[in-house]
């Protein structure tokens, strides 16, 4: 083949890798999400073979369902984003505007809470904020009276944001840290305030993104499930619990109609943000961020110093919610039935590698696993959340479907996916005769793509928006593919949104459970969550353990991605 | 009904389809997918028995049946009943135990396995009010079937036969409280209602959980069918925790969240082998009773070697397999001939009279009492 021929083959397909691109992304969806998800939704609406609405009905017209469970639901997910809000914000402020030594590793730490399974959260939460909890004592020894925060709606709203302010913190940040500075400049030179300046030019740039973090959480806190039983209690029970509870009793059809009712709560709310966000189409240009100060002012005045006081009363706030639970996971892990200290939990650890037998889950093996899905996440799901961004970003007939459809994965019960799975891919369709099953590495990786792809469009759809959409233009008119133009042109300018996607699709797949474990061919493809489940016992030790080695993987890799992921953008 | 017999018709299809599938492999199971990640437990699997090989005996169970982090019986029993038969025994661990297997067959799928170890009266009743098929079928030619203790028998069908018991009862820390006077757990259901016990009780979702289960129906054994909703709603109201899983509460229970907590009459030991204090793991049986859950095992009706089948549960009621199932898996032996160490045997406690519901009273009823119960409870 002449080199003629390879330039104009590699031009074709370069041409057509976009949709190419968007043509697989459709088929793992439809195999690994909306195939599975269809025959479990199925028994919602098929009776005898035949239409009905009489299990949907049922559901709609139960005032218990209605009123006690999702009602309920909604208000809890309500303030559970009320207060991921008010935790993540002035995070992503400290991130975007102040320059502090570790900034960059705390950062990368954010996503910690991401990857952390509910046992482990109810460890340390139960550790700070219990009656014989860090909090209580640390009351009593000023001499103030205790607070009684476990068990209530309080403590599962609390736990919620321990889980979703990281979000709203990292999805904030990305964007805070794209606003050009030099629009704020112009502002600032026609004489705006400060404060003006802020609302009438960063503030609009950051809406989005609020929005989506505000949108997500809302989303993940309607379906939340083992946190609401562990810290709040079965009186506290949302509707993912009925689900779970109908599923585990075979009554699917109640099932079905719950996971149906939840998800058309969490659609019709995407759908109404992701209105919002096509509808913002704020200016924006280069990257080129506003400038860093210091945390501790260089001149004290009366505002200096109350921004200071804030910032350190802030920092207390997330020393309690985050570093105590954290901190008290790590001590439990180190504590012996005797309450004195002891590396028991991690001898055993260290034992069951070195003789456990081939059906027991070994903590080596599914440390590499982890990481191996998660680096297969990243590949897929970073092409196709950005091809999915392009997309939805375009106007054409239909696009807001398309745009919903893809955000499907995060609104579907996990449970429902789950059972799902279990029915399309683990016992096999039959295709022309032969049975075919789709289990295993790749199906896992896959299933992680899935549920983990939307984080990359939400993060970078919004950068793709405020773009200049003459600079792709300029280029196209100049020759170039517009997969080119994409590479060269737009991702460079919404880079930060691509690593925090990336970081996302990492800690999802991480931090992945449900289908995992359904997925896996035997205790050889489970992974580091997996085995804090199996490694429970009458003592949570070992659990423990496992859960801190958990922490210290993905904290190492975190670390790891967003250097890399910078230190590449900026080539 | 009708929902059921739409499954059985969808599934009737798929089981044709599945033999032709399968007719070129031999019945072994395999992936489709090309994983690269083939495992040892995947490279035995279910029904080698073509070729002259020794046969693989595919057992069914719970994780923390073969992977506890204390100690579980799976490795020792694999290892023993390998190095006398001429076969191989691989563990099958689902993550929702015998649910995955129902939901195999109520999906015309076949269950893929020989037999399951782990069930009780309660999943018998689910498996029989949700198939209309035979799931298990009873063993044939048991010759230990006699040494069972006759009490423990929860199937009127024979097909599950019981392997070992637990009772399930109050664990109370003594120390809890001012250290003014030490705490003691009431001795009836009718004294946790009162106010000195206001939140000191933690239990477990029933709806989830095995000890919550049986603490909900321990109470609908005391205060009847009629009563025991009022009961719990007077629980509720002196806000007792009912969390989700065993973990949950009995990590809240170890952070002296609450005195009492529902959980196992073995707990003690536990308590002994990781050097606890044992006024700290107190067990009180409510009534003078404890709830009984034997748990049981059974052949799948499709088993491809149910002789063998078989001969495995016969071996798992030997006297002595029985004495190390009941220490390995802290729950007492089913048999009526297995000698128990003495250490054992001092802290695991039996309670004055234990009670259960036999199969009878379940079917038809499980579900209800269950449903009217996360009703009343989650009634905000």
């Amino acid at each position: 083949m002449s080199r003629a021929s390879v330039r104009r083959a590699a031009r074709a397909l370069e041409q057509r890798l976009l949709t190419l691109v968007a043509a697989l992304t459709a088929v793992v969806l439809l195999v690994l999400f909306y195939y599975p998800v269809a025959t479990v939704f199925a028994d919602a609406v098929l009776a005898d073979g035949r239409l009905t609405i009489e299990p949907i009905a049922a559901v709609l017209t139960s005032e218990f369902y209605l009123v006690d469970i999702i009602w309920f639901t909604a208000k809890q997910a309500f303030y559970s984003t009320l207060a991921s809000l008010a935790l993540g914000l002035p995070a992503a402020w400290l991130f975007a505007r102040f320059e502090f030594r570790g900034r960059e590793t705390l950062r990368s730490l954010t996503i910690l809470p991401f990857v952390m399974p509910s046992i482990m959260v109810a460890i340390g939460f139960v550790a700070t904020f219990g009656r014989n909890g860090t909090l209580n004592r640390a009351l009593s020894a000023v001499g103030l009276p205790p607070v009684e925060l476990l068990f209530t709606l309080e403590a599962i709203v609390v736990a919620h944001a321990f889980y979703n302010a990281p979000l709203v913190a990292r999805v904030v940040t990305a964007a805070w840290e794209s606003v050009d500075a030099r629009t704020v400049e112009t502002a600032r030179s026609l004489g705006a305030s400060p404060r003006r300046a802020f609302r009438d030019v960063v503030l609009p740039q950051l809406l989005p993104s609020i929005g989506v973090g505000a949108t997500l959480t809302f989303i993940f806190t309607f379906a939340s499930f083992p946190i609401v039983l562990a810290l709040g209690g079965f009186q506290l029970a949302t509707i993912e619990v009925f689900v779970y509870s109908r599923v585990r009793d075979l009554a699917y059809a109640e099932a079905a109609s719950l996971a149906v009712v939840e998800t058309a709560v969490s659609i019709t709310l995407t759908a109404v943000y992701l209105r919002y966000e096509a509808s913002q189409r704020s200016a924006g240009g280069a990257a080129n961020p506003l400038p860093r100060r210091a945390v501790l002012p260089s001149d004290w005045t009366p505002k200096s110093a109350l921004r200071t006081v804030g910032i350190a009363g802030y920092a207390l706030v997330v020393g309690l919610v985050f570093v105590v639970p954290i901190a008290s996971m790590i001590i439990a892990s180190v504590t012996g039935g005797d309450g004195g200290f002891t590396l028991a939990n991690y001898a055993f650890l260290a034992e069951r590698q070195a003789t456990g037998a081939s059906f027991q889950v070994k903590p080596l093996p599914a440390i590499l696993n982890s990481l191996a899905f998660a680096a297969g996440t990243l590949v897929i799901a970073v092409p196709m959340g950005v091809t999915m961004a392009v997309l939805t970003t375009r106007r054409y007939r239909g696009r807001g479907l398309i745009d919903v459809l893809s955000m499907a994965p995060f609104a579907v019960s996990g449970i429902v996916v789950g059972l799902g799975l279990l029915r399309g891919l683990v016992f096999g369709v039959d295709v022309l005769g032969t049975r075919i099953r789709v289990t295993g590495a790749l199906a896992i990786v896959a299933a992680h793509a899935v549920g983990a792809y939307p984080f990359v469009t939400r993060n970078v759809a919004p950068l793709f928006a405020r773009l200049d959409g003459r600079l792709v233009e300029s280029a196209r008119s100049l020759g170039a593919t517009r997969t080119r133009a994409l590479v060269d042109i737009e991702l460079p300018l919404v880079w930060t949104g691509v690593v925090a996607g990336a970081a996302f699709a990492v800690a999802i797949s991480i931090g992945e459970f449900d289908s995992t474990i359904i997925l896996a061919e035997g205790a050889g493809s489970y992974t580091m969550p997996v085995a804090v489940e199996r490694f429970l016992g009458r003592r949570l030790g070992p659990a423990t353990a496992m859960g801190c080695l958990l922490l210290l993987v993905t904290s190492a890799s975190f670390l790891v991605v967003d250097r890399f992921g910078g230190r590449w953008g900026e080539l | 009904m009708r929902r059921r017999s739409f499954l059985k018709a969808a599934g009737a299809g798929g089981v044709s389809a599945l033999l032709a599938g399968c007719a070129g492999t031999g019945g072994e199971e395999t992936t489709t997918e090309a994983s690269g990640d083939a495992t040892e437990t995947t490279a035995t699997t279910h029904g080698t028995t073509a070729g002259g090989e020794s046969p693989t005996l595919t057992v069914g169970t719970y994780g923390s049946f073969v992977d506890a982090p204390s100690s579980s019986p799976g490795p020792w029993l694999k290892e023993a009943f390998e190095s006398e038969f001429d076969a191989t025994l691989a563990w099958q661990t689902p993550d929702s135990g015998v649910n995955y297997y129902i939901e195999r067959a109520l999906r015309g799928v076949e269950s893929g396995a020989d037999l399951y170890v782990g069930l009780d009266a309660q999943m018998l009743v689910r498996i029989d009010e949700n198939l209309d098929g035979a799931l298990f079928s009873p063993a044939a030619g048991l010759s230990r079937l006699g040494d069972v203790n006759e009490q423990l028998n929860f199937d009127p069908q024979g097909r599950a036969v019981p392997y070992d018991t637990g009772y399930i009862s109050l664990v109370y820390d003594e120390t809890y409280g001012d250290g003014d006077s030490e705490f003691v757990a009431p001795e009836t259901f009718d004294g946790l209602l009162e106010s000195e016990y206001a939140g000191a009780l933690l239990a477990q979702n029933p709806t989830s959980s095995a000890t919550g289960q049986a603490f909900l129906l321990h109470t609908i054994d005391a205060k009847g069918e009629d009563g025991y909703l009022d009961y719990w709603a007077s629980l509720k109201e002196n806000d007792v925790r009912v969390l989700g899983n065993w973990e949950d509460s009995y990590n809240a229970y170890s952070n002296g969240e609450a005195p009492m907590v529902v959980s196992y009459s073995t707990d003690q030991v536990y308590a002994a082998e990781s050097g606890e204090d044992m006024v700290r793991h107190q067990i009180r049986f409510l009534n003078d009773q404890g709830y009984a859950n034997p748990e049981g095992m059974a052949p799948f009706a499709d088993a491809s070697n149910p002789d063998l089948a078989a001969e495995f549960m016969d071996f798992m009621l030997r006297p002595e397999v029985q004495a190390e199932i009941a220490v390995r898996n802290v729950q007492f032996p089913a048999t009526t001939t297995a000698e128990l160490p003495e250490e054992f045997a001092q802290y695991a406690r039996e309670p004055p009279e234990a009670v259960t519901f036999s199969y009878d009273r379940l079917q038809n009823n499980l579900s209800d009492w269950t449903d009217a119960w996360a009703r009343e409870f989650a009634s905000k």
